[in-house]
């Protein structure tokens, strides 16, 4: 009673094999799954099966788990896999997926010229969402031209709002020309006169 | 929109980095706090080489310098350690925390394997040893119950001060006389040591809280304190971090941070609860 | 605004949106708190009863749906009414915010005045004297 120590021997630590936590990804408990997730970071051999598994796993927590090993791999065969769940119509998913490119400086910056133009309006959103975050100093660039050439509303009020932390005098003339593309969007309005301010 | 050189924020930039560090960490500086955020910055600044504001902020946010972000967090968290650092949770851990965890696993009559808490990172020791103390002094159940409290650290340097478990008055300023007088003993210098019982019911371990293997030799612990270390962390280190907590606790466990700290910029797959000091988080218990 | 002013949660993890709804809710009358996620939210609504909640869709760490299933949840258990805010206008999405527990949904941009009469709508009756 009281205050002990362990006296047993020390646990033996049991590696599971690459094979066995591969073949746990698909096991029915949750936990199970979620451990093998992370019990494979770093194990190249791995990136494939995460990225065909990720975007249907059910329960959030494995998927976080996926995607905390998966970001890890700052490559492109994984940045442009999340691109694409960019577009999900699960919130959780392509949230997730924007953090995940968010910290992924090497592959990330590969893929945004692509995701500037996309048609779907949303995903120009969330990838305002990842420059925002994104450690690369061409992600102003980018922004700056979201805010300039980009015909959503809400995609340019993305983009300055993710501009406005490393807002500068060079950005005046951009910010004021927004705000007379989009003149009866007063959001918009406010958020450049705080920008400017 | 420009910079001031030398000492002393704009007010602009002053917010912009207020949001910046608020959003990497859920901290918010109130205006009390300016000057001792401003001069922390300048020292930064200065630090990373930059003559201004703008030069450091730009690098800080868009470059992969985790110097700089280190050097920053370091600057602006207080990095003392000392017996009964707040002290507020672990009252919360013996008045609320156990008696749940007793409860929980069916009282001490009926749970089997002992109550395991976890002090991590344990630095020079004085958490896992402070909590060691609190229980021996003023845990009703200390008698009936097994209790395994284990310290771990990446830093096989101070784990050695933690084994020699040898303090000064100034780690030891918090700590009752009473229990001074009876589980140190004074070694001259103004430095006291802490008695064999004691260091010998604490299990002291090195460890890598990123490294997911390493960390799965921990298991079932009904307690975790885990203060002041993620605030260190970039993203990626954090959640990896945060996933191997959780995976050392039991489903239903407690976790604490420190007092100032936060999983809302780090990961959601804790519960929070709610303490009159402060939250606390737990692991799911899994029941539906 | 004395303390009988309703109390609302702003919860998006843009620093623009928060301060705009902020400015819209604070000229209207109510008193405002801000969250930049949905995990802060529901830390916030732990420690303060708000009278609502305002919470866009696409947020990281807990999007906006997951965000009002917590609040709704034993882990916090409010019965405020929740506003949810969304680039979306997809069909399906408004029927997911009521199935995860909103009141309401709105797509941005967001008319400052219907975001102003949804709030006091939602809010009548509550955080006024007795």
């Amino acid at each position: 009673m009281g205050l002990i120590r362990r006296n047993a021997e020390p646990e033996q630590l049991q590696y599971a094999s690459i094979p066995d936590l591969l073949r746990q990804l698909d096991d029915p408990d949750r936990d199970v799954r979620r451990e093998a997730a992370l019990g494979l970071d770093g194990v190249a051999v791995a990136v494939g099966p995460l990225l065909d598994r990720v975007a249907a796993e059910p329960v959030p927590a494995v998927r976080d788990a996926m995607l905390t090993t998966l970001a890890a791999h700052d490559i492109g065969r994984v940045a442009e896999r999340l691109a694409v769940l960019l577009a999900s119509d699960d919130a959780g998913l392509r949230t997730a997926a924007a953090e995940a490119l968010a910290t992924m400086p090497l592959a990330t910056p590969a893929i945004i010229p692509r995701l500037l133009t996309n048609y779907d309006h949303d995903v120009r959103v969330m990838t305002a969402m990842v420059l925002a975050n994104l450690r690369h100093p061409a992600a102003l660039t980018w922004l700056a031209e979201m805010i300039r050439d980009d015909p959503h509303p809400n995609v340019v009020a993305a983009a300055v709002d993710a501009l406005l932390p490393s807002v500068g005098p060079e950005h005046a003339e951009l910010l004021q020309q927004a705000v007379r593309r989009f003149p009866d969007d007063p959001f918009l309005r406010f958020t450049i006169e705080a920008a400017l301010r | 929109m420009t910079a001031a050189a030398g000492p002393g924020l704009s007010e602009a930039d002053f917010e912009r980095f207020r949001e910046y560090f608020y959003k990497r960490t859920g901290i918010r500086f109130g205006e009390t706090k300016r000057y001792f955020v401003d001069k922390r910055i300048d020292a930064c600044i200065r630090n990373a080489g930059y003559d201004n504001f703008t030069g450091w902020f730009v690098a800080l946010r868009l470059s992969e310098r985790p110097d700089l972000q280190q050097d920053l967090i370091n600057q602006l968290t207080v990095n003392e350690t000392y017996f009964l650092r707040e002290d507020y949770q672990f009252d919360a851990l013996l008045h609320k925390v156990l008696p749940e965890v007793l409860a929980a696993r069916g009282g001490p009559a009926r749970m089997t394997g002992p109550v395991k808490i976890l002090s991590l990172p344990c630095s020079t020791g004085e958490e896992p040893y402070s909590i060691a103390l609190r229980l021996l002094e003023e845990w009703e159940h200390i008698e009936d119950v097994d209790v395994e409290i284990h310290g771990a650290d990446i830093d096989s340097e101070v784990l050695a001060w933690a084994v020699r478990a040898s303090y000064g008055e100034r780690s030891l300023q918090r700590v009752p006389k009473p229990w001074v007088t009876k589980y140190f003993t004074p070694v001259g210098a103004g430095r006291y040591q802490l008695d064999g019982g004691i260091r010998e019911a604490v299990t002291l371990h090195q460890v890598n809280a990123c490294d997911t293997a390493a960390m799965r030799l921990f298991r079932d612990f009904d307690v975790v304190f885990c203060r002041n270390m993620l605030i260190y962390f970039d993203e990626l280190s954090s959640r990896r971090a945060a996933e191997n907590l959780y995976g050392v606790m039991r489903p239903g466990g407690y976790l604490f941070l420190g007092h100032s700290e936060s999983m809302s910029r780090i990961s959601p797959i804790f519960t929070p609860a709610r303490l009159p000091e402060g939250i606390l988080y737990r692991r799911p218990t899994g029941a539906k | 605004m004395t303390e009988t002013e309703p109390e609302v949660l702003v919860v998006d993890d843009a620093a623009t949106v928060r301060m705009y709804h902020a400015k819209l809710l604070g000229d209207a009358g109510f008193r405002v708190a801000e969250a930049a996620n949905g995990l802060e939210a529901v830390e916030a609504a732990l420690a303060t009863a708000y009278d609502l909640f305002v919470i866009d869709v696409n947020m990281p760490k807990m999007d906006g749906y997951a965000c009002v299933a917590a609040l709704r949840s034993a882990t916090v258990g409010t019965p405020a009414p929740v506003v949810m805010i969304s680039t979306e206008d997809q069909p399906g999405d408004a029927d997911r915010a009521y199935a995860a527990g909103a009141n309401f949904y709105l797509v941005k941009p967001v008319t400052p005045d219907l975001l102003v009469r949804i709030a006091r709508m939602l809010t009548a009756g509550r955080g006024v004297e007795a």
